[in-house]
C-alpha cells in the first residue's frame, strides 16, 4: 500500500488513468446497464412490434399510428396543461406565503414545518386522502358548500370531466407549494439586509420593495422552482393512477398513465407502441426544456 | 394599525396551515373511529376513540412485510447509491481529464429524463435476467434512478473543498482512495446526509418503477402494499383510515425529530 501510494505520488499531477476509471466504473455501469441501454433498447422497440417471444421489424407503423391516436394527444395536452399550471400556482402562491413569513411575524419557524409536511408524504397517501375531500356525497368540499345553500355547485369534482383535471392539479398544488416556499424563504433570508434597508429608507412602499428589489434578487430561484415543477409534472403517475386513472373520458390521463396502460394493462401485449409513445414524449419533454431554460436566459440578458 | 395588519396576516397564515394541515388532522380522526361512526358524521370527533383499530389493521394485512419490504430495497439502494455517486462526484470534482465535462453532462442530464424512456425495457430486461420481481432488481432500478441527482448535488459539494488539503493529504503518503474515504468523504458528510435523506424520502415514496417491477404479494413496497389493502377493505373507510395513518405516522414522528434536516434534504436539489 505504502509503495503504491509513493509511486503515485510522483504522477499525482498526471492523469492517473486507472484511479480515474477505478472511481467512475461503478456509477457508469449502472448508467449504463440501467438507463443508456434501457433507452436505445426503448428507441429500438419503438420500430417493432414486440410480443412476449416475437419482435417484428414493423418500421414507422407504430408512429403513424401514433399520429393518428387521439387519446395520446389528449394525454399530451392534459399533461401539458398541468405542467404549465402547476408551477404559476405553485410558485406564487408559495413566494406570498414566503414574503409574509419574511415579515417576521410570530410562530414564522412553526409555519414552516407545518406546511412543508404534505411534500414528505406518498402520492397514494394523498390521492387517497383528497379523493374523499372531493367525494360527492360526504367530502368536506361538498359539505361546505350544501352547508351555505350553494347545492348547485356540490358536484363529484374527480368524476365530472370538467373538473377532474383542475381537481387534481390543485392537489398537486397543495402538496408542493410548502416546498417552494420554504426554498423561496431561503433564498429571502440570504439577501443582504442593506439592500432592502437602503429600499426603505428611499421611502420604498411594500409593492415597490417587492418588484423593485426583492423580485429581481430571487430571480434565479424562482425560474428553478418553475424548472423544477414543470419536469416534475410532466413526469406525473402515482396521483392519478391511485384517483381517477385517467377518468372521465380521459379528462385526467397523462401521458405516463397512457403509456403504462399500454404496456401492462391493455391485452395488445405489445410493447413497441408504447415503446414509441415513450420515445416522442422523451424528445418532447427534451425539447420542453430546453426552450424553457432558453427562454429565461433571453430574459435575463435583455434585462440586464 | 401595525398590530392590525399583523393579526389580520396571522388569521391568513393560520388559514394556510389548516388547509396544510387539515387533511391530516381529518384522516387522523377517522383512524379512530369505526365506519359506522363515520357513515353517521363525517366530522366528528372519536369519542370514544378506537384504539384497537391500528392493531385490527396492522394484523389484517400485510404491513409488517410491505414495512420490511421497503425498508430492506430502500436502505441498501440508499447506501449504494451514496458510496457510488460520491465516488463518481469525487472523481469529477477532483480530477482533470479529458470527457471530464461530458461524463458529468451525460450522467446528469439523466435528471430530466421520463421514466417512460427506461421502464419499459427495464421490465423486459429484468424479465430477461430473472430479476422480475424480486426486491434485488427494483433496488438496482433505485439505484440507477437516483444516481443522476445524488452526483449533482455531491459534484458541487466536492468541487469546494480546497484542493490544498488534498495536496497535503498525498504528501503524507495517502493513496487516491484513502484521500477519498478518509479526507473528502468525512469533509463532504454534510452533503452526504443531505442526499441521504433526499434519497430516502423519494425512494420510500416510489410508486411507478415498483408498480411496474413488483406484482408478488411477498415483495411489495409500502405504496403498493397501501394500494393493495385499499382494494381489499373496498368501502371501508374506517379501516383505509387506519391503514393510512398507519404510513402516515412513521413520517410524521420522524419529521418531528428532523425537521430541519429532512426539509433541508428535500430541498438540496433546488437552492441555488
Amino acid at each position: 500500500m505504502a509503495g503504491a501510494a509513493l509511486a503515485k505520488r510522483d504522477d499525482g499531477l498526471r492523469r492517473p488513468w486507472g484511479t480515474i476509471s477505478a472511481f467512475l466504473l461503478p456509477a457508469l455501469a449502472v448508467y449504463a446497464a440501467l438507463t443508456a441501454y434501457p433507452a436505445f433498447r426503448t428507441l429500438w422497440n419503438s420500430f417493432h412490434e414486440v410480443l412476449p417471444r416475437r419482435e417484428t421489424f414493423i418500421g414507422l407503423a407504430n408512429y403513424a399510428e401514433l399520429a393518428r391516436d387521439e387519446i395520446y394527444w389528449k394525454a399530451v395536452q392534459n399533461t401539458f396543461v398541468w405542467a404549465f399550471a402547476s408551477p404559476l400556482i405553485e410558485v406564487s402562491v408559495a413566494l406570498l406565503l414566503a414574503l409574509a413569513l419574511y415579515a417576521k411575524v410570530p410562530g414564522a419557524r412553526f409555519f414552516r414545518i407545518a406546511w412543508f409536511t404534505p411534500v414528505l408524504m406518498s402520492y397514494i397517501v394523498v390521492g387517497i386522502l383528497w379523493a374523499w375531500i372531493y367525494n360527492y356525497d360526504w367530502g368536506p368540499i361538498n359539505v361546505a358548500l350544501r352547508f351555505v345553500g350553494l347545492d348547485s355547485l356540490a358536484r363529484p369534482w374527480l368524476g365530472d370531466p370538467d373538473t377532474a383535471l383542475p381537481a387534481l392539479i390543485f392537489v398537486t398544488s397543495w402538496m408542493w407549494v410548502g416546498f417552494n416556499m420554504v426554498v423561496l424563504l431561503a433564498a429571502l433570508h440570504s439577501l443582504p439586509r442593506e439592500v432592502i434597508e437602503a429600499a426603505e429608507l428611499d421611502n420604498c412602499g411594500w409593492g415597490g420593495k417587492l418588484v423593485f428589489v426583492i423580485l429581481p434578487m430571487v430571480r434565479a430561484t424562482v425560474l428553478n422552482l418553475v424548472i423544477l415543477s414543470f419536469i416534475g409534472k410532466m413526469k406525473i403517475f402515482d396521483l392519478v393512477w391511485i384517483t381517477t386513472k385517467g377518468n372521465p373520458l380521459w379528462s385526467t390521463e397523462t401521458v405516463s398513465t397512457y403509456v403504462y396502460k399500454r404496456a401492462f394493462e391493455w391485452t395488445t401485449f405489445d410493447l413497441g407502441y408504447p415503446s414509441t409513445i415513450a420515445t416522442v414524449w422523451f424528445v418532447i419533454v427534451l425539447a420542453a426544456v430546453l426552450v424553457l431554460t432558453r427562454v429565461f436566459r433571453l430574459r435575463e440578458k435583455l434585462e440586464y | 394599525m401595525a398590530a392590525l395588519r399583523k393579526s389580520i396576516l396571522l388569521l391568513l397564515l393560520t388559514g394556510y396551515t389548516m388547509f396544510a394541515a387539515g387533511p391530516f388532522v381529518w384522516v387522523a380522526m377517522m383512524s379512530l373511529r369505526t365506519t359506522t361512526e363515520i357513515h353517521h358524521d363525517h366530522f366528528g370527533f372519536p369519542d370514544p376513540a378506537h384504539w384497537n383499530k391500528y392493531p385490527d389493521a396492522w394484523f389484517n394485512s400485510n404491513y409488517a412485510t410491505y414495512f420490511a419490504n421497503s425498508t430492506q430495497i430502500v436502505v441498501a439502494a440508499v447506501i449504494l447509491v451514496t458510496l457510488i455517486g460520491a465516488m463518481a462526484a469525487h472523481c469529477l470534482a477532483r480530477y482533470r481529464f479529458r470527457l471530464n465535462r461530458v461524463i458529468y453532462f451525460v450522467l446528469f442530464s439523466t435528471i430530466i429524463f421520463p421514466p417512460q424512456i427506461t421502464i419499459i425495457s427495464l421490465f423486459q430486461i429484468l424479465v430477461q435476467y430473472g430479476l422480475y420481481n424480486s426486491k434485488i432488481g427494483l433496488m438496482l432500478v433505485y439505484v440507477a434512478i437516483q444516481l443522476p441527482l445524488t452526483i449533482y448535488i455531491l459534484e458541487s459539494f466536492f468541487a469546494r473543498i480546497p484542493s490544498d488539503l488534498f495536496d497535503a493529504a498525498r504528501m503524507d503518503g495517502y493513496s487516491d482512495w484513502e484521500i477519498f474515504w478518509k479526507v473528502a468523504f468525512p469533509i463532504a458528510l454534510p452533503a452526504i446526509t443531505t442526499t441521504v435523506i433526499l434519497n430516502f424520502i423519494l425512494l420510500w415514496n416510489e410508486f411507478l418503477f415498483a408498480v411496474v417491477l413488483i406484482t408478488e404479494e411477498a415483495n411489495r413496497t409500502l405504496p403498493l402494499g397501501i394500494q393493495r389493502f385499499i382494494g381489499d377493505t373496498q368501502e371501508d373507510i374506517g379501516m383505509i383510515a387506519t391503514g393510512l395513518m398507519i404510513a402516515i405516522i412513521p413520517v410524521i414522528v420522524i419529521y418531528a425529530f428532523f425537521s430541519e434536516k429532512l426539509i433541508q434534504g428535500m430541498t438540496a436539489g433546488a437552492v441555488k
